[in-house]
């Protein structure tokens, strides 16, 4: 039997490290200022309430690029680090190598300056998916590049941590969290492998004219290889805070120490060979294919099912611990809104928002169901269900938590905060009805709709699209609104006066159930899995379009439809 | 152990899901796209009367329009799309169908639908594709009232037109009058264009040639600037020239 883990206990933060995360919660945080607006925007041009190619000097499509860049990347990846450094030096009690994390952190914050130059004057409106041929500033990628190594140099800088830790206590489980951070950090590196080849040896030395085509079939597959592993990358950190934080939070314990384990493994091993769901629509890809990984796809939605159960368990049984009783009876002994403890409200409302998130996501895989609402604004309902759901909730109470943490202050406006994530939710959840009943009506994603499909005096004027437009635009204002009050606690509690010092000192869930099965001990089985599963998903996708020779694309700029050549 | 018992109801739901759409691909024949390697791209749209109620369509997607923009069938009508796209990625959906294809550059997609229903189908864009994404659409009309409506045989284009369609200059600026992004090419030559500074100007060669090289230069009132510049050969604008001057 392995024994528990040692007492986790506050701790003190040496004042290098402390600065290197508050810097990755604040930078994103002032960018993020931005994405929401860019957001915020976005409903209102669908809506036609603004009914222009460009508001404030912004265009449509730039805008919607600044919102997916700096919301779903580079918010996501900051905090995804500065949430590692700090759980790495809390659980596993050792100082980090702060000359690396130092290193890790210029790099990410050289690439996203470099990347967001281009994106604020207009060259490189390519979104967030850069969708070859069309083609951004050089700068664009290479910053990217360097964002996605700052990240991996984070990442490798915590595993002799983690080696030297488990040679100290042979006999002791790994913490939870520690295996939630890895594996994040796994599933990441796993992602951004094909990712840095499609950037490094295909669009960078095409966007400067080194070369005059790109393979824009090998570019998408490598693209997509990456794309859905990057859904994990997000999803991950906030199921380390759900395990870990929720079940302590609500005042009891976390139902299945197992679960949270199998959970995190069996995504290291799931989450990257499945890539060809978002690809069901193409050519050069066989169906056979299409039909394997849609397959591998629905086999990553079985942790997410026990994530849903062991959850709820674990709020039950701190909810009959403050006194609930009954078979429904128990929910109402929850901190809701708690003001001490208001991570409890951020984490709960984004579980909710993951219900339908779920749902529609498998709905999404199901292999031939995609035909109805690939790339229609489903998508987007969808994927603010999950990304802009649990994920962003989590990351923006765990930045709240990480600040008054590391600034010793306590949060301002305390009882606005524990609000915020539930009018955020119901902002999420109007939007997103409104979104998924146009989707399945055939109106599309990405479409400044406001210039033809939402304008009456367009022959493309669609009124049976109307319902989505106005309960979009209504779900987007809740939306805003909850982030202008977040916004407002997040800089307030700057601006307080510190009540204690610096320290680390996150809510630890003991298990109900610690059961000891050895196969979810260890990383080595799951990683064996993940490269066999890799080999078996997209050896033969990627031979059919070599045989394919499918001829290159020269670039193209997104304002114009002639072709670059040089 | 109920976490086991859990993981295993969440194992059997999802083997369950999958041999339902199993079950509809083959019983029902509900399919996806799969790779052609046969079908090389294409840069004509077209429609093929094959048979009665029998179609081939060849959709050319490009920055940003649909070819062929407009057809006629019959109800009842089988039509095997091929879409191909001569520029960026494109997306292709036909609204109220099972037809939702992506246009990937180097390949080419194919999906079979039937139209049982008549009425006008739109065909929207669905993939970013640029600037004027929001305009791209096309029209499918499904109606009795064929009269052999198989679209007309694409004009052979010479001269200043044939510039103006190369240069994509046509996406934006329709030729017969009709509404488009920045404005019609029809009656243009000689007219006296407002501005948005409030001035006017005469459309004559100088400013067609200042509004190719220089787009912003004189925005005319109503329209949205963004025009790119563009490359064009002095010759060419004067080809470009002669032509608009017979759209009277």
């Amino acid at each position: 039997m392995r024994s528990a883990a040692p007492p986790y206990t506050r701790i003190d933060v040496e004042p290098g490290l402390r600065k290197i995360i508050l810097f990755e919660i604040l930078f994103p945080m002032v960018l993020l200022i931005v994405g929401i607006a860019m957001g915020f925007l976005q409903v209102l041009f669908r809506a036609g309430i603004i009914r222009s190619q460009s508001f404030l000097g912004i265009e449509y499509y730039q805008g919607l690029t600044l919102h997916g860049a700096i919301n779903a990347v580079v918010f996501t990846t900051f905090f995804a680090v500065a949430f590692g450094h700090a759980l790495i030096r809390f659980y596993l009690g050792k100082p980090l190598f702060l000359g690396w994390s130092w290193t890790s952190l210029i790099l990410m914050t050289t690439g996203t300056l470099m990347a967001a130059l281009p994106m604020l004057t207009g060259h490189a409106s390519v979104l967030y998916t850069f969708y070859p041929p069309l083609k951004a500033h050089p700068a664009f990628y290479v910053g990217l590049v360097l964002l996605v190594i700052g990240s991996w140099i984070a990442f490798f800088s915590w595993i002799p941590l983690y080696r030297e830790w488990r040679r100290e206590f042979p006999d002791t489980k790994v913490p939870l969290g520690v295996i939630g951070i890895f594996a994040t950090f796994i599933v990441w590196f796993i992602a951004t492998v094909p990712v840095a080849i499609e950037i490094i040896a295909l669009l960078i030395p095409w966007s400067f004219g080194w070369t005059a085509t790109v393979n824009v079939p090998l570019a998408r597959m490598l693209f997509w290889f990456f794309g859905h592993p990057l859904v994990y990358f997000w999803l991950l950190p906030a199921y380390v805070m759900f395990y870990t934080m929720l079940p302590k939070l609500s005042g009891g314990k976390l139902y299945s120490d197992f679960a949270g384990r199998f959970t995190f493994l069996w995504l290291v091993a799931f989450s990257a060979p499945i890539g060809i769901h978002h690809q069901y629509m193409e050519p050069a890809i066989s169906t056979t294919w299409k039909a394997v990984h849609a397959l591998f796809t629905l086999l990553v939605a079985i942790p997410s099912l026990v994530t849903a159960f062991t959850l709820a368990a674990s709020m039950e049984h701190g909810a009959r611990k403050n006194g609930g009783a009954g078979l429904f009876g128990w929910w109402r002994k929850l901190p809701y809104l708690d003001t001490d403890r208001w991570m409890f409200g951020y984490l709960f409302a984004g579980l909710v928002l993951f219900i339908p998130g779920g749902i529609t996501g498998i709905i999404n895989a199901s292999y031939n169901l995609d035909t109805v609402v690939h790339n229609t604004s489903w998508m987007p309902a969808h994927f603010h269900q999950t990304v802009a759901g649990p994920v962003f909730l989590a990351f923006i109470g765990g930045s709240l938590m990480l600040l008054t943490m590391l600034t010793g202050r306590e949060v301002a406006f305390k009882r606005i905060n524990v609000w915020i994530p539930y009018i955020w939710a119901l902002g999420i959840l109007v939007f997103s009805t409104g979104l998924f009943r146009g989707g399945v009506l055939g109106e599309p994603r990405r479409t400044n709709l406001g210039l033809s499909y939402a304008n009456p005096s367009s022959p493309l004027y669609r009124a049976d699209w109307e319902f989505s437009r106005v309960v979009g635009a209504i779900g987007g204002t809740i939306m805003a609104i909850a982030m202008l009050l977040y916004f407002i606690v997040f800089f307030g509690t700057l601006l307080k006066k510190k009540t204690s010092s610096p320290s680390l000192e996150f809510p630890v869930s003991e298990p109900y159930h610690d059961e000891d099965v050895a196969s979810v001990q260890n990383f080595r089985p799951w990683l064996v899995a993940a490269v066999i599963l890799l080999i078996v998903a997209y050896t033969m996708p990627f031979v059919e379009l070599a045989k394919g020779r499918y001829e290159g694309a020269p670039p193209y700029d997104p304002g114009s439809p002639v072709a670059q050549v040089r | 152990m109920i976490e086991k018992r859990i993981i295993t109801a969440a194992v059997v739901f999802v083997l369950a899901l999958a041999g339902v759409i199993a079950l509809t691909v083959k019983q029902l024949g509900i399919g996806l796209p799969t790779c052609l390697t046969d079908v090389r791209p294409f840069l004509e749209g077209k429609v093929i009367d094959q048979a009665p109620k029998r179609y081939e369509i060849h959709y050319v997607a490009r920055m940003w329009r649909f070819e062929p923009a407009e057809i006629s069938i019959r109800p009842g009508s089988t039509a095997d799309i091929y879409l191909s796209t001569a520029d960026v990625t494109h997306g292709m959906q036909i609204v109220g169908t099972n037809v939702n294809l992506m246009a990937v550059p180097g390949a080419v997609n194919y999906a079979r639908v039937t139209f049982d229903k008549a009425g006008d189908y739109l065909v929207v864009c669905n993939e970013y594709c640029g600037i004027q994404h929001h305009n791209m659409a096309a029209r499918i009309h499904v109606t009795d009232k064929v009269a052999a409506v198989a679209a007309p045989p694409p004009a052979v284009l010479a001269g200043g037109r044939k510039i103006l369609e190369d240069q994509g200059c046509t996406a934006c600026h329709s030729l017969d009058g009709g509404a488009s992004i920045g404005g019609t090419f029809k009656g243009l030559y000689g007219r006296k264009r407002e501005l948005a500074n409030g001035t006017t100007v005469i459309a004559d060669d100088a400013y067609i040639r200042e509004s190719i090289e220089k787009p912003d230069a004189k925005i005319v009132k109503g329209v949205d600037p963004g025009m790119p510049p563009l490359p064009v050969p002095p010759a060419d604008i004067t080809a470009i020239i002669e032509y608009l001057k017979t759209l009277q």
